[in-house]
């Protein structure tokens, strides 16, 4: 389970640059699916990975299903080697991507946000158009009822 | 990045996934804050652990 106020609260007090897509980001906008874990976009300034190992160096983070033991290391370094990276935290599942498919990095999606405030806080969240196309350009099929669910959201804000 | 901006045009396998969408559970949904949807979200989350652990248990018991 997500612990989203101490996650969420974590990364801004830290002031990790970030915006929240996914699934995550489909029940912002009004989704009833149940999604198990978090994935942001985070900027890949080296002044932002600091803050971001900084933010959750007390939680634990380990790469997701990997065998225990392994010898990861949560630095800098590793973030600046790798790209996309799903992770375990003792506050919940994490996914940090550097970039997304159709969508592209940080700094190309942050036009594409709105901000929402959330456990008092204020976090960037992709907006609803965004969302809908980078999950038809991930082209996966099980997405496809997310997309179509996202779709008549976005009808019914029109409408309404 | 253009592609962001592009309108949102209709495709077909997807409007066929429409049709099986309760537009009621989102109109309901939509009344809540982010937040109560989050708060949401976790209590969902929390069911949906319970239940695999009690699936844990009921398949342990059984053999």
């Amino acid at each position: 389970m997500i612990d989203f106020p101490k996650l969420l609260r974590l990364l801004t007090e830290h002031d990790v640059a970030f915006l929240i897509i996914g699934g995550v980001a489909a029940v912002i906008h009004g989704s009833s699916r149940l999604t198990q874990d978090l994935d942001v976009v985070y900027q890949r300034s080296p002044q932002n990975l600091t803050r971001l190992v900084q933010a959750l160096a007390e939680q634990s983070p380990y790469l997701r299903g990997a065998p225990p033991g392994l010898p990861f290391q949560w630095s800098v370094a590793t973030l600046r080697m790798g790209l996309n990276f799903t992770l375990e935290t003792s506050v919940g599942p994490l996914d940090l991507l550097g970039e997304v498919t159709g969508g592209g990095s940080y700094e190309d999606l942050l036009e594409h946000t709105i901000t929402v405030e959330i456990f008092g806080v204020q976090c960037r969240c992709l907006n609803l158009p965004a969302l809908i196309r980078t999950k038809r350009a991930a082209g996966r099929p099980k997405d496809l009822e997310a997309i179509a669910e996202l779709e008549v959201i976005w009808e019914e804000q029109q409408e309404g | 990045m253009k592609f962001l901006s592009q309108p949102l045009t209709p495709q077909p396998v997807i409007e066929a996934f429409k049709k099986d969408i309760d537009r009621t559970l989102i109109r309901e949904n939509l009344k809540l804050s982010h937040e109560q949807r989050l708060l949401k979200l976790m209590q969902l989350q929390r069911l949906a652990q319970e239940l695999r652990q009690a699936g844990r248990r009921a398949r342990r018991e059984s053999v």
